[in-house]
Formats: C-alpha cells, structure tokens, sequence
C-alpha cells in the first residue's frame, strides 16, 4: 500500500516533471516571471496535455511510434485552439506576452514521452490520476518560480505591490536557469531524504518483525 | 534584391538566431535536450545536423503559409497545428530518404531521430520566424542559425560534463541541477556580450 501511494504522488516530488526529470522547462526558465503568468502557464500546460493525454489512450498501440507521436502532438495543437480563447479573454495581456510558450506547449514531453513511458501502461482510471498529479507538480515548480521571480523583480505577489524591487534581473532567462537548478537541487534533497528516511523505517519495522519472530 | 544582400541578410539573421538568440541559452527552448545530446559528441553531431537541416527546410516553407495565415484574424490559432503537420511529413520524409538510400545511418539514428526533430526548438524556431522573420532570406537565416545555435550550446555543455559531473560538486546539485546553473551563467554571459536581454 505504502509503494502503491508513494508511486501515486510521484509526480509531484519524486518525479516532478520540470525538477527532477527536467522536461518543460522552458515555459518556466522564460516565461514565469510573475505569479500571474505562472497561473497561465498551469492553465495552459492543464488544459493542452490533459485532454491530450486522455484522448490519446485510444490510439491504437499498433501503429508505428513515429506516427502516434505526431498523432499526440496533433491532439495537443487542437486543443490549443480552446486554450488560447478562453485564455485571452481572461488574462489579454499576460497571454499576448508568453503566447509562444504556450504554443510549444503542444510538443511538451508529458504527451509525447512520459505517455509512452508511464502513462499508457496503467489503467485508464489510474492513468487519469496519476496524470493529474504530474500536473500539480508542475504548478509547484511554476508558482515557486513565478512568485519569486515576481517578489524579486517587480516587487509585487499576483499583481500586488508588496515592495520596491530588488532585483531586475531575475526576470531574465539566465536567472531562471539558476532558480531552476537551485530548486531542483533541493527537490532531490528533500525526496532523498525522504527515500532515506522510509529505507531507514523499513529497516526498523523488518528489526521489530525479527525481533517478534524471535 | 540582390544575390549579396541576399547574402548579407542570411548571414545577418544566421548570427542573431546564434548568439543574439540562442534557442538554449537566451530561449530556453529543448535545454534538456541539448543536456542530453552534449553526453556523447557523437550524438552532439547527429543532433545538430538534424535539427538544422529540419529547422532550415521548415523555415522555407513556413514563409509561404505565415503569410496568408497571420493575415487572418485568428489565423495563429491553427499555427501549431500546420508546423506540427509540416514537419510531420518533413520528418517522415526524411526518414524514408535516409531508409531507402542512407540505411547504414538511418540504423544509427532511427533510436534517437524523434529527439531531435519533434523538440521546442525546432517548432519554437518556425513561432519565432513566423514573429520577426520577414522576407524568404530572413527565414532562411534564422531557421539556419537556430540549429548552429543548439550546436553551440551541446558544445559549451558538452566541455564542461566532466567537471560538472565530479565528486567535488555536491551530491544534490551534481547532474541535471548544476547543469541548469551552469547554462544559467553561460547565458548570463552572451548576454553581457552582447548586451541584449530578451523582453520576458
């Protein structure tokens, strides 16, 4: 049970798909700099592979993987079509400004790899879920990035001022790179940690269960 | 237009799509990618050829669908869709040449040729063209750079994998975290270099 729920949150620590697996980085490592476009960013990546991933299970596995993957990313481009409307008509302009990395989005690897690689192998219900998950943890790395790149820059938290700028820069590509590289660093000590800590658990409760046989 | 400023033009964009814009280090685009690509040379030359030879090739015909597709009002709404199908039947083409005539290489790349042609960079490069691209040539020379430009990044990361990977980096950063810090401050760099930052 226990493998069987930490396999279940995966995506949001132990795999998350931007720092750990380090797939779709670019909307992030560019486009979040604020809060608000970290939350179209999510929308966008949401509503694009989530459907995707969803309608593409029912494509046949007979079919050569060269066509299936252009088939998936085919999918994706359609639903970038209801995307982007409903996108620009609840944020105009912050859309207007990252409209090309929501546009690369149909060619992310959630729908054309970790389909393949885990997605399609599981149940359509758990496949459903564990899909949702990966996507949560991608808005974590995106709200972490954007918020503090937004706090950093421009001073303001979801369009609040909260005070003066600090640093500029940070709303440039190449601290977007370090504040990535920094936090995947700490993912993989937290879920390091954690793994150790369950090794030593394990280890404990094997003792106990030697320990009663005895 | 003459042949020269033609000439002029190509090499012009070629250099801002290189350095000015650097698909990885001031896009972004397919940075796991060129990480990957950097661990062998081998692979660095492979992926390179590819993606210039498809973002080139997809950069010429784009030029004759942007046009009538931008001058729609919603015309950018089904870009995705004809990039994605243009370079579909580039790819599949470009397969079936390589099978029919080259079988030796198509063998060798079959494993990874889906890395290098279905990636941000190459779409991103036909969204960035279909942006500030303007005349045939300008497409020409931008697709052209973006693949040079991915090659200059798997270069700088591939001569910096040994240190990057050694015991003396600490054993959280060690991999794909130092690697992102290291392109951090490669991009870091071209941009004092060139005094350019991109309006993100």
């Amino acid at each position: 049970m226990s493998n069987k729920r930490s396999s279940i949150f995966d995506g949001i620590l132990k795999q998350n798909i931007v720092l750990m697996s380090g797939l779709v980085t670019a909307p992030i490592i560019v486009a979040a700099t604020t809060g608000t476009r970290a939350l179209v960013l999510v929308i966008s990546f949401f509503m694009i592979s989530y459907p995707t991933i969803l309608l593409c299970r029912f494509i046949p596995r007979k079919i050569v993987y060269t066509v299936r993957t252009l088939l998936y990313a085919a999918v994706a481009a359609v639903m970038f079509i209801p995307t982007v409307i409903l996108l620009e008509m609840w944020f105009p302009e912050t859309t207007k400004s990252v409209l090309i990395y929501v546009e690369l989005l149909v060619v992310n690897s959630l729908i054309l790899a970790k389909t393949e690689s885990r997605f399609y192998i599981l149940p359509y219900g758990r496949m459903a879920v564990d899909a949702l998950v990966y996507i949560l943890g991608y808005a974590i790395a995106a709200f972490a990035v954007g918020i503090i790149r937004g706090l950093l820059a421009y001073g303001t938290l979801f369009g609040l001022r909260c005070f003066e700028p600090i640093m500029p820069a940070a709303k440039s590509p190449f601290f977007g790179f370090m504040l990535v590289g920094i936090l995947a660093a700490i993912c993989r000590g937290i879920a390091g940690r954690n793994s150790r800590a369950r090794n030593i658990n394990k280890a404990h409760s094997s003792d106990m269960r030697k320990e009663e046989a005895q | 237009m003459t042949l020269s400023t033609i000439i002029a033009r190509i090499v012009t964009l070629s250099m801002t799509s290189i350095f000015l814009e650097n698909v990885v280090f001031d896009r972004a685009f397919s940075a796991n990618v060129a990480i990957y690509a950097s661990r062998k040379e081998a692979h660095v030359t492979g992926f390179t050829l590819g993606m210039t030879a498809m973002t080139t090739t997809a950069s010429i015909v784009t030029y004759f669908i942007d046009k009538p597709m931008l001058s729609l009002e919603h015309g950018y709404y089904f870009l995705p869709l004809i990039y994605i199908g243009i370079i579909g039947v580039l790819y599949i083409a470009g397969l079936l040449i390589l099978w029919k005539y080259f079988h030796k290489l198509y063998k060798q790349i079959r494993k990874y040729a889906h890395l290098a042609i279905f990636n941000c960079a190459v779409i991103g490069a036909l969204f960035l063209n279909s942006v500030y691209g303007s005349d045939l040539p300008g497409y020409i020379g931008y697709g052209f750079g973006a693949g040079i430009g991915f090659f200059l990044a798997c270069f700088f990361i591939n001569i910096a994998q040994d240190q990057l990977n050694s015991t003396k980096i600490p054993r959280i950063f060690r991999g794909y975290p130092i690697m992102l810090i290291y392109i951090g401050i490669v991009s870091l760099a071209l941009n004092v270099l060139t005094g350019y930052t991109a309006d993100f």
